[in-house]
């Protein structure tokens, strides 16, 4: 019977090439549009996990500015108490409850080591912590070691910080590590205030002058506001917590949006970017499915065509012997096979697509400097004979018609055609 | 006596339009088994229509036409089509050999329905073939063959399914006289070797003196 299929097909080759276009067609598009989700979803689900998705920031909110508070400091709103703290590090589901607190906006930070006094920008916490930017590299360590997670009374030092006093070789700053600096806060309004503080280690950034724990941020926030309980009114500035796993972090985020407070996390980012994935996929999927349907016209046409000028044939199988049953099938079959060899053709050009836009977008990467690689289209053994079913169905499906007709003919009149 | 056919009060209408026209209008007609009957008569008075309705082609409006015991006009399209395939052979004037198969093919073809192996049905084609002498033709196509190897062909394909009963609308018709002959000895020498029963429609009586028996029909009537 198959045999017999393809010999008709044979007959009109290129009648057949051109209703199997339509199909071909559809399916490079559908299978572009999917392997495309595919690679994509796979990889920036790749990215992301390696990126830190199971982290989550926590911002306090603030008060809508008016015309009255403009200019003053916002107040806030939702705090970020130190309840909330003990609450998330109590939770089965967090690994790891961080609370940072910054150094003042618009304070002036001195650091003094030994004579030497030079104003330096100050990081409040580990600064390993937060989403692994492939675009940045940590600071390493010279000597000593990295700041412990609030550890009060000690402060880590960078390598620029320390040359600008005087300290630029190896040995010094191993010698720096131990001794007692002062980190000196000036206020506006005239007087100072010195916190010491030993030094724990010497990392080599340019980001920061002077590294150190919460517990010794909050005290120079305190002194600065002139607020000894400054925790209680402001709360801390903001809280990161580590998820136990990227689901956990999904859940942790809503509660926590539901309760107003402001929340940052890949995983924001990531549903965003499956949303529009998904709104690609809906578009990519419509032309296919568009392509698809006017394919399937074509091919009903090719059959009607084809049982009208086989007419006489049809009335011969009957006469030896075929029951409407078999013309049926075999008409169906014909239809099928359209429908299969163009899909073979889209599913060979969509993965011969994939590929050349696979090594397109590398090269552009790469030229862009973006440090990203992967497979962006991916056409897996499962999506080929998906493609391959579907559109043989969709050539069945546009026989069916056409089949039925030539299952319907008189064998008489059919034998008297000409 | 053995009646492979036998038509009782056989009619046929057929709708022209509005009009009605009687191809049959009550044929009576029996044939026994191993017998070898043309069907003569002038165009238009029924012969090709009879031939149909005996071979399950189409339903009769009216009496009864049984075959081995099975009445055709009231069977259900099931039964006709497996009528068509066990029970009987058509050979046409104008031979309806399909062009793309080569002989051996188009004589294999009805066993195609019948579900028989691909390569059983091309050795029974062969063999067929050998028996009425195109042994040398096996892979050619129609169109490589003469008017007379291709009844010959159609012929073998008549036989392939083992049927009971040959019924051949003019076979002679688009052949040479002495062509013509040649396939009418093929008949006999079929019927009287093998046992088939044949029924012939013709309006050549030359063709029809191969016969035992000959039947002539008038305006949808047998002719006595």
């Amino acid at each position: 019977m198959l045999r017999t299929s393809f010999g008709n097909l044979g007959r009109h080759p290129v009648r057949t090439v051109l209703s199997a276009i339509g199909v071909t067609v559809g399916i490079l598009t559908i299978v572009t549009m999917v392997s495309l989700g595919v690679g994509v979803q796979k990889e920036i689900l790749q990215q992301f996990q390696g990126a830190g998705l199971e982290k989550i920031s926590v911002r306090p909110v603030t008060e809508e500015p008016s015309a009255y508070t403009a200019f003053a400091e916002p107040k806030r709103t939702v705090l970020i108490t130190p309840e909330l703290v003990e609450e998330m590090q109590a939770r089965e589901d967090v690994v790891e409850v961080l609370p940072r607190v910054s150094v003042p906006w618009g304070a002036t930070v001195y650091l003094q080591v030994g004579g030497g006094e030079f104003s330096v920008r100050v990081y409040v916490g580990d600064s390993t912590w937060g989403f692994n930017d492939p675009f940045t590299e940590f600071p390493r360590v010279l000597a000593g070691r990295e700041l412990v997670e609030d550890s009060p009374g000690e402060v880590i030092l960078s390598k620029d910080a320390l040359e600008t006093l005087g300290y630029d070789e190896q040995s010094d700053w191993e010698d720096v590590i131990g001794q007692e600096v002062h980190l000196v806060l000036k206020a506006p309004r005239g007087d100072s205030a010195s916190f010491p503080l030993v030094v724990a280690g010497v990392q080599d950034t340019t980001y920061w002058g002077a590294n150190i724990g919460v517990t010794d941020a909050l005290a120079l926030k305190s002194w600065w506001y002139n607020d000894p309980d400054i925790l209680e009114h402001e709360g801390y500035d903001m809280l990161r917590i580590k998820a136990a796993s990227i689901n956990d972090a999904a859940q942790i985020v809503g509660e926590l949006q539901e309760q107003g407070f402001e929340v940052e996390s890949l995983r924001l980012l990531l549903d965003n970017i499956n949303r529009a994935m998904v709104v690609l996929q809906t578009m990519l999927g419509s032309i296919g499915a568009l392509a698809l349907l006017v394919a399937s016209i074509g091919i009903a046409n090719t059959m009607i065509m084809s049982v009208y000028e086989r007419t006489r044939e049809i009335g011969i199988l009957k006469a030896v012997g075929a029951s409407p049953g078999d013309i049926r099938a075999l008409f169906v079959a014909e239809s099928a096979l359209i429908g299969l060899v163009g899909g073979l053709a889209g599913t060979i050009l969509g993965w011969l697509l994939g590929l050349g836009l696979n090594k397109l977008i590398l090269a552009i990467l790469r030229w862009q400097e973006v440090p990203v690689r992967g497979t962006f289209f991916a056409v897996t053994g499962w999506l080929v004979l998906l493609a391959l079913a579907f559109a043989t169905v969709v050539g069945l499906l546009s026989g069916l018609y056409p089949a039925a007709r030539a299952a319907r003919l008189d064998p008489i009149e059919a034998l008297r055609y000409e | 006596m053995d009646v492979v056919v036998r038509a009782v009060g056989l009619a046929r209408r057929f709708k022209m339009g509005n009009a009605f026209v009687d191809a049959l209008r009550g044929v009576d007609l029996s044939i026994e088994r191993g017998e070898f009957v043309a069907l003569v008569g002038p165009s238009g008075s029924g012969k090709s229509t009879v031939l149909n309705l005996i071979g399950g082609l189409d339903r009769p409006t009216g009496g009864e036409v049984w075959i081995d015991g099975v009445e055709l006009g009231a069977t259900d399209e099931r039964t006709l089509t497996r009528h068509r395939r066990e029970h009987v052979g058509f050979v046409f004037q104008t031979f309806n050999l399909l062009p793309r198969l080569t002989a051996v093919e188009n004589v294999a073809l009805p066993l195609m329905f019948s579900g028989v192996p691909r390569r059983q049905r091309l050795d029974r084609a062969r063999t067929l073939l050998e028996s009425v002498g195109l042994g040398q033709r096996l892979t050619h196509r129609p169109g490589q063959l003469s008017g007379g190897e291709q009844q010959r062909v159609a012929i073998a394909r008549a036989l392939v399914g083992h049927p009971a009963l040959l019924l051949a609308d003019e076979p002679t018709g688009n052949l040479d006289t002495t062509t013509g002959a040649e396939i009418m000895a093929l008949l006999r020498e079929l019927n009287q070797e093998r046992g088939l029963t044949l029924l012939v429609v013709t309006h050549d009586p030359e063709a029809a003196s191969f016969a035992d028996r000959i039947v002539k029909l008038r305006d949808g009537r047998v002719e006595t």
